[in-house]
């Protein structure tokens, strides 16, 4: 599973979820050149402009500064939208509105070099031809990479489901070893009947099991991202969760505003919520309140993961979603569960923010662009 | 919770001992119930570690308790607490310890804290019998 590091006790920390969220911003930051990005255009926004754009956008040191494409149907310029990207219709007004560091040309149109020869700057370099074509197969590869990565992150993890699992395949398995041992004795048709239904029961809850883990263990589609309900996921994620840690004593509060939706890819989705509902049940060990809510406000959607454990401490907390950052024992943890959650809410356009003080418990909450389907509600509460 | 068979009271032939089973599950108290039962024995049940501590504190169950079987991943008191408290405040009562989930180093450790037997579900009712056989055997010896 993804490794919270415990306190070290050393005093209480208050970390403000602006100075939390800047610390994940600044994972995003791979290169000093943060204060002056590099201007980029993208001309072509089908499967390869859209690749390009998915990456690039998500990297502080470049700024898109605009996409073009003829087909005014193109994927690309629909996300270009979403992302605040501006989008332009003809490619001579993109390359004369922009003073510009690189020109990628993904169309595959041997006429736009010309349009490209006229109206470059100087000083601007131009991709195009097959470097923009193993431009794109590294794009294609970096996704693939970090899909795999998420899908060995789950792997490793579902090691610590083992107990989870056995204890409840093995309850409704002595069960009906024990009906059947009786039933091969047993003469009362009453008792008989009563019996075989018992051992149905068991049998399906055998099954319930199965089909929850397997459906989570499977790799993440690659359907398109589609609205997902954020409460029914959360759900959905508790029942896994329950498995690689014992929430028996857990008290566990729900705050869902009503009909509340995010865009994006579910599986992913759930991953995200088991890991942190996983972390913050890891941090109370064994007694304390795990608290889920969900609100849409201010043009925002937010879900909130509350702990009342032991709280991360402050040089720690700057640390917890750098890959391979672990205080867990070797083998205990893979150090990229907050990494990959943060690469997944990234790619939603979300934030991923965490408040902790130490003695008393974190906070890590998602935040996500856009209204849900219906107006603002009062939370409602559910113990 | 607590189920008194009354001839146990006054030494009926057909009881041939009393046990406490501590699972979190109904479903294994039931069936655990229903082996030992005709087997002979009482069987009391607890729904987890404090409620087991509870019911053996309970009137003449602390004097005529003879064994008691303990799951281990249970709430409130797990049976890793229940069986440290037990060990400690009735030592004499054999334990036997059956778990969902084998764990061989907890075993081992169980093992050294006395514990007569460590059983992993699904257990047959033959072996089940044999194991609270032997722990009848050694809450003979250690009533002489």
């Amino acid at each position: 599973m993804i490794d919270r590091p415990p306190s070290d006790g050393m005093g209480t920390a208050a970390i403000s979820p602006a100075i939390a969220h800047s610390s994940v911003k600044t994972q995003r930051d791979t290169s000093s050149l943060a204060a002056l990005p590099m201007r980029v255009a993208i001309l072509g926004a089908g499967r390869g402009g859209t690749a390009l754009l998915e990456v690039l956008h998500q990297i502080r040191a470049i700024e898109i500064v605009g996409i073009t494409d003829k087909d005014a149907s193109a994927p690309g310029l629909k996300r270009a939208q979403e992302l605040n990207v501006p989008v332009y219709g003809v490619i001579a007004d993109l390359l004369r509105d922009h003073t510009l560091d690189v020109v990628m040309d993904v169309t595959g149109d041997p006429s736009v070099e010309s349009v490209l020869q006229q109206h470059r700057s100087p000083g601007t370099a131009i991709i195009t031809g097959q470097a923009s074509c193993l431009l794109w197969l590294l794009v294609q590869h970096e996704s693939t990479l970090q899909t795999e990565l998420l899908h060995a992150e789950k792997l490793a993890g579902l090691g610590s489901f083992a107990a989870g699992i056995a204890h409840d395949m093995n309850n409704p398995l002595q069960l009906i070893l024990g009906m059947a041992e009786n039933l091969a004795e047993e003469t009362d048709l009453t008792t008989v009947h009563a019996q075989a239904l018992d051992i149905i029961d068991a049998v399906k809850r055998t099954t319930a099991i199965c089909r929850d883990l397997t459906s989570y263990s499977r790799r993440a589609s690659l359907q398109q991202d589609g609205p997902v309900n954020i409460n029914s996921k959360l759900d959905e994620a508790l029942k896994i969760a329950r498995y690689a840690v014992a929430l028996q004593d857990i008290e566990i509060h729900k705050r869902y505003q009503p009909d509340i939706f995010v865009k994006g890819n579910p599986d992913k989705l759930l991953h995200v919520f088991v890991n942190l509902i996983t972390n913050a049940v890891q941090a109370m060990e064994h007694h304390g309140t795990l608290t889920l809510e969900t609100t849409a406000v201010a043009g925002a959607t937010q879900v909130r993961v509350s702990d009342t454990g032991c709280g991360i401490a402050p040089e720690v907390l700057t640390r917890i979603f750098e890959p391979f950052y672990t205080t867990k024992p070797p083998g205990k943890g893979t150090g990229l569960g907050l990494y990959n959650i943060k690469n997944v809410i990234q790619h939603m356009q979300g934030v991923v923010g965490v408040e902790s003080h130490v003695g008393q418990g974190s906070t890590f909450t998602l935040t996500f662009p856009g209204n849900p389907s219906r107006a603002e509600r009062t939370p409602r509460t559910e113990a | 919770m607590s189920e008194f068979k009354s001839g146990f009271f006054v030494g009926g032939e057909s009881c041939n001992g009393r046990v406490l089973i501590v699972d979190d599950e109904p479903d294994i108290r039931k069936v655990v119930r229903m082996t030992l039962q005709k087997a002979g024995y009482d069987v009391l049940e607890a729904e987890n570690g404090e409620k087991a501590i509870e019911t053996i504190n309970w009137g003449e169950n602390r004097l005529l308790l003879d064994v008691m079987i303990c799951d281990i991943r249970m709430p409130k008191v797990n049976g890793i607490e229940a069986i440290a408290y037990f060990r400690e405040n009735y030592p004499r009562v054999p334990l036997i310890v059956l778990t969902g989930f084998p764990d061989t180093e907890m075993a081992t450790s169980l093992l050294r804290q006395g514990v007569v037997d460590y059983l992993v579900k699904p257990v047959e009712g033959e072996i089940l019998k044999a194991a609270v056989g032997r722990a009848m055997e050694q809450r003979e010896l250690a009533r002489l």
